[in-house]
């Protein structure tokens, strides 16, 4: 069998194949030809293999290498904040953040637009969001657009499970701020995000880069170059995928920020937030016009020795968290931190105590009162007659208790708080010689009214001085074409109402404090501030200390005269303990002697029914203790109503919690 | 006594079985065999290297699917060992018909994958007649040429021989798969020049060559004709101009080379070659398994094999010259050159010298057909050698 298959007899013998085959010399010839061939093509592949190899090997090597590497910025915690006594204010947790290497995402349009939807729907984050945000990474292949931040356990697994569907995103651990105490000193601490391409160009020579955070308001903002800290840099070898491959390898360490500790006493900024809700309930209660829907306020306690502030709150108010990590546009909105829904929130991103601005009503007769000894026009222990109303130059102006009639020193009018008293100084101002200038103003300004205060965060409003300049220059032909030529005059009117700070007088609350403050230290004017010092952390190469900052400025005085202020402050101490005091009701049973001043400032608004009418502003500003005060506090409640009714209580919850002291009981409010 | 002398008979007989088996064992070409089975072992182990971190969980999935390709290919070697090459002869009219049939099966039935429609679903197997078309093809055009040796520099023959290679090439083609259809062209050649067709024919059929291709590549589409897809004539062409366009369609040319480079002369071993492990380099054990190879085990492994290439080439082009009749010269001349074509392509392509086309490395991309097909094609190189006028 075997034989008859291989011997060839298995088939019969081909006739045209007879011949045996020779090796013909044509044949011979072209397979010679094919040989050479042949030769020749392992030729070209063995010096191409030569020349990839051998001689250009170390280069490709290192395209290779580079292929897979990816630098990489390791983000450097952002230092934290403590309030003076070390206490907690901000902090980071770390947070796990979804992003997305737009340059790994895949090539062809469709696959593309499929990966990204499946993302969004895993995410719950808006497809157009997904876009927007790489859009806006396409110049910038070295930091992937976040897409998510603090992306849950379930997301997480997800996506790790099936990298494969992913490619190009990556999940990644970050630090998100963190804020145990929820919106407490929101607008003092502020709010980080991410670093906006406007910010990017004024500060890419800073050391900012694409993707950092930064502060965008209060201290994280002023103070962020300490906070930042310094990103390290790493190196990561990824598949063509882009997903990681191995973990970070560091080149160069992140050095964490500094800590930054603040001014603030967590326990008294507490007790300063809670105040504004009691000034908001007692307004709440009172029967005012609009009290009723009082929602608004700010409270500022400040060491009159140097201005460090203490607590400072601002009401309505925001959680900062809400800025932490991806923020969510829906959420801001609901918070009022977006354009459009800020007016009916009532504006909670605005800081009140520096940057709204009020007419301050009675708060402000000290300055009058102080301007006008030394002017010389107002002796102190000489007798007014407080009435019930003044009459001058053809128009009646009201004292607010109609049926006062008394003769009153200065000291008296300052407690009993009588504006006809000051109107008749304010007249005084008025008759004073045009060419020594607005004396009340100018001394008004050198207490620091009608200029930024110098805090450490902004922004910050001036106010509004009026002077006969200003109406000059405000009320033109073009800006009030009827009434022009009447308006742009500076009357009686203007300095009467001056002098009880009204019309068209506007401070912020903060400056009030700081004008409280300079007749608490005897006359010294201080910089408000909210920076202690700034620590950096021990770490392996550096033990912990403390940072050298500019301080903040040393009070300056004023000059003013020491004898005027004591007047005054025999007034302020008068107003809170006197039977006819205008806080007598609050303060007079506090065992901590406090002295301050009631206000009570009408301001024309439309409570947005289209009626624009007087709201009565509630002030109260003042210090303790009287004989050596450590504590100016300043508290205002937007539509109030009386000094005594609102704000009083809530600046004496302030002063309560600072002396850890009661007050025994806290009469019937009679007050301006 | 009769018994005894029908069994010393058949002893005898038996003997000379024996010896005739052990003649023909003896008549193999058993360098040829051996470089294969090195190719072959060689291939194992770089596939054993390059596939590791392929399979999540299961390092060997292709080595082992490989390794039993192999020996079902060693099978059909063993066959084709057996089966007398004059019986292909006999029967080019039914091979020729079948093949066809079973491509024009393709494109009515097959899978398909990646756009182009190349196979037939067998069960569990995939199975991709174009790659023994390759074989078929070569044994079916030298059964008609060795018919006509006394004609062969008629031109009427040549024509023929063309017309008749044209039907799967054509078909092949319009699958599309570009890389073997030039196989099958390139394999024509081959066999119009051993089988002695006129060198003025040759000549003429070269310059026809050079004018199709410059047509279909750059004057039709330059005059708005387009015969070829976009991304087939960017493919063809690209290797001018590789970095031309690094994220498309030079992509894998330009990580293709960045792993051969990366090699050096020792190789970036099995854990270090991120260009395959990291999957920077695509289809790394398929069409670019040369370059994974040079990655992976350097100059040195790379000329390794090329150099078991040389050997199977050089006894590839032996055989030819020493058949014992033109139709077994044609078909060992073919095989060889076809053989020769594809690993010019393919590893040409992985190094920027030729054409990107979706050719396997003989004996190393991991593929069961073209494993198959091949040992087949050597089965078959080994039989004309068996049977050759040398005897030794």
């Amino acid at each position: 069998m075997a034989r008859r298959l291989l011997g060839g007899r298995f088939l019969a013998p081909d006739p045209r194949t007879e011949e045996p085959y020779r090796l013909t010399p044509a044949l011979a010839l072209r397979v010679g030809v094919l040989g050479m061939l042949a030769l020749a093509v392992f030729a070209v592949l063995f010096l191409r293999l030569w020349a990839l190899q051998v001689l250009s090997g170390a280069q490709y090597l290192r395209a290779a290498q580079n292929n897979q590497l990816r630098t990489v910025r390791i983000a450097a915690p952002r230092g934290p904040i403590l309030d003076r006594y070390g206490r907690t204010l901000v902090t980071n947790v770390a947070g796990t953040e979804v992003q997305i290497w737009p340059s790994d995402l895949p090539k062809r349009h469709g696959d593309r637009v499929r990966e990204l939807r499946s993302l969004a729907h895993v995410l719950g984050v808006p497809l157009s969001q997904i876009a927007a945000e790489i859009r806006k990474h396409r110049n910038d292949p070295l930091t992937p657009a976040r897409i998510k931040t603090g992306a849950n356990e379930l997301q997480v697994g997800y996506l790790r499970e099936r990298q494969e569907e992913f490619p190009g995103v990556v999940i990644a651990s970050t630090y998100l701020r963190s804020y145990p105490h929820g919106s407490l000193a929101a607008h003092i601490l502020g709010y980080v995000t991410e670093i906006s391409a406007q910010q990017l160009r004024a500060l890419r020579h800073d050391g900012y880069h694409a993707g950092d955070e930064i502060g965008q308001t209060g201290v994280e903002a002023t103070y962020d170059k300490f906070l930042r800290g310094t990103p390290g840099v790493a190196k990561l070898v990824v598949d063509s995928l882009g997903r990681p491959r191995t973990h970070l390898l560091p080149s160069t360490l992140p050095h964490p920020g500094n800590a930054l500790r603040l001014t603030i006493d967590l326990k008294l900024q507490q007790a300063a937030e809670r105040a504004l809700q009691i000034g908001l309930q007692d307004a709440h209660a009172s029967t005012c016009i609009g009290c009723w829907d009082a929602n608004g306020g700010a409270v500022v306690a400040l060491d009159p020795r140097d201005g460090s502030i203490r607590a400072l709150a601002s009401w309505p108010t925001y959680r900062p968290s809400l800025f932490a990590g991806r923020v969510s546009q829906r959420a801001l909105a609901a918070a009022g931190l977006a354009g459009a829904t800020a007016r009916a929130q009532n504006y909670p991103a605005l800081n009140r105590a520096i940057d709204a601005a009020y007419p301050p009503g009675s708060t402000w007769k000290p300055v009058t009162a102080l301007a006008a000894m030394e002017e010389g026009i107002l002796t102190p222990y000489s007798d007014l007659l407080c009435t019930g109303s003044y009459r001058v130059a053809g128009h009646t102006f009201n004292n607010w208790d109609p049926n006062a009639d008394a003769w009153m020193n200065l000291p008296t009018a300052l407690a009993a708080s009588c504006d006809t008293y000051f109107y008749q100084v304010g007249y005084r101002f008025y008759g004073m010689p045009a060419d020594r200038g607005p004396r009340l103003q100018a001394w008004a300004s050198r207490f620091g009214f009608g200029a930024h205060t110098g805090i450490d965060i902004g922004p910050e409003q001036t106010g509004l001085l009026p002077t006969p300049g200003w109406r000059r220059a405000t009320y033109t032909k073009k800006s009030d074409p009827r009434g022009w030529q009447v308006d742009r005059l500076w009357k009686p009117g203007d300095s009467i109402q001056l002098a009880i700070g009204q019309k068209d007088l506007l401070v912020t609350p903060m400056q009030m404090a700081r004008f409280y403050a300079l007749v608490a230290n005897g006359g010294r004017i201080v910089t408000p501030h909210l920076l202690e010092d700034v620590e950096q952390p021990s770490s392996s190469d550096s033990r912990g200390r403390t940072l050298p900052t500019s301080p903040a400025p040393a009070p300056e005085p004023t000059n003013v005269d020491a004898g005027a202020l004591d007047v005054v402050r025999q007034g302020l101490v008068a107003a809170t303990h006197a039977s006819y005091g205008t806080s007598v009701g609050v303060f007079g049973g506090f065992p901590v002697p406090i002295a301050g001043k009631t206000g009570t400032a009408e301001k024309v608004l439309d409570p947005g029914d289209g009626y624009p009418r007087l709201f009565d502003q509630s002030w109260w500003c003042g210090y303790g203790p009287a004989d050596d005060p450590k504590l100016v506090v300043c508290a205002l409640i937007e539509n109030g109503g009386h000094g005594g009714t609102a704000a009083a209580p809530a600046a004496l919850h302030v002063f309560e919690q600072f002396f850890g002291k009661q007050a025994t009981q806290t009469g019937p409010v009679h007050s301006d | 006594m009769a018994v005894e002398y029908a069994s010393r008979a058949e002893v005898r007989s038996r003997r000379r079985e024996a010896a005739d088996v052990a003649s023909f064992v003896r008549r193999l070409d058993w360098l040829l065999v051996g470089a294969v089975a090195a190719l072959v072992g060689y291939g194992l182990w770089a596939i054993n290297g390059i596939t590791q971190h392929d399979v999540p969980g299961n390092p060997n999935y292709y080595l082992v699917r490989q390794s039993l390709f192999v020996g079902a290919g060693a099978a059909c070697l063993l066959v084709a060992v057996i089966i007398d090459p004059a019986w292909y002869r006999r029967h080019w009219r039914l091979i020729f018909g079948g093949t066809t049939g079973v491509i024009v099966l393709v494109l009515l039935a097959g899978s398909v994958t990646r756009g182009s429609r190349r196979w037939l679903d067998l069960g569990a197997f995939r199975f991709q007649p174009s790659e023994f078309g390759k074989v078929f093809f070569v044994l079916a055009l030298a059964g008609f040429l060795a018919e006509r040796t006394k004609r062969i520099g008629e031109r009427r023959t040549t024509l023929t021989a063309i017309g008749l290679a044209a039907v799967p090439t054509f078909f092949v083609f319009v699958q599309p798969d570009i890389g073997t259809a030039m196989v099958y062209v390139a394999a024509l050649a081959a066999i119009l020049f051993v089988a002695g067709v006129r060198w003025t024919h040759l000549a003429i059929l070269g310059g026809l060559a050079v004018v199709v291709a410059t047509t279909v590549l750059w004057l039709a589409p330059a005059a708005g004709v387009h015969i070829l897809r976009d991304y087939q004539v960017q493919r063809l062409t690209g290797f001018f101009n590789p970095n031309g366009d690094p994220g498309g369609a030079t992509y894998n040319i330009v990580q293709s080379k960045n792993a051969i480079g990366a090699g050096e002369l020792r190789g970036r071993g099995v854990t270090g070659a991120t260009q395959t492990t990291l999957h920077f380099l695509p289809e790394h054990h398929t069409d670019f398994v040369f370059a994974s190879l040079a990655e992976e085990r350097g100059f040195i492994g790379a000329s390794i094999l090329l150099g078991l290439y040389l050997l199977v080439v050089w006894r590839g082009m032996r055989i030819v010259t020493l058949a014992r009749d033109p139709f077994s010269a044609i078909v060992a001349g073919g095989l060889v050159f076809a053989l020769l074509f594809q690993i010019f392509v393919n590893v040409g392509m992985t190094m920027g010298i030729a054409p990107i086309t979706g050719i396997p490395l003989p004996f190393l991309s991991v593929g069961g057909s073209a494993m198959i097909a091949n040992l087949l094609g050597v089965g078959i190189l080994l039989s004309i050698h068996a049977r050759s006028r040398v005897r030794r």
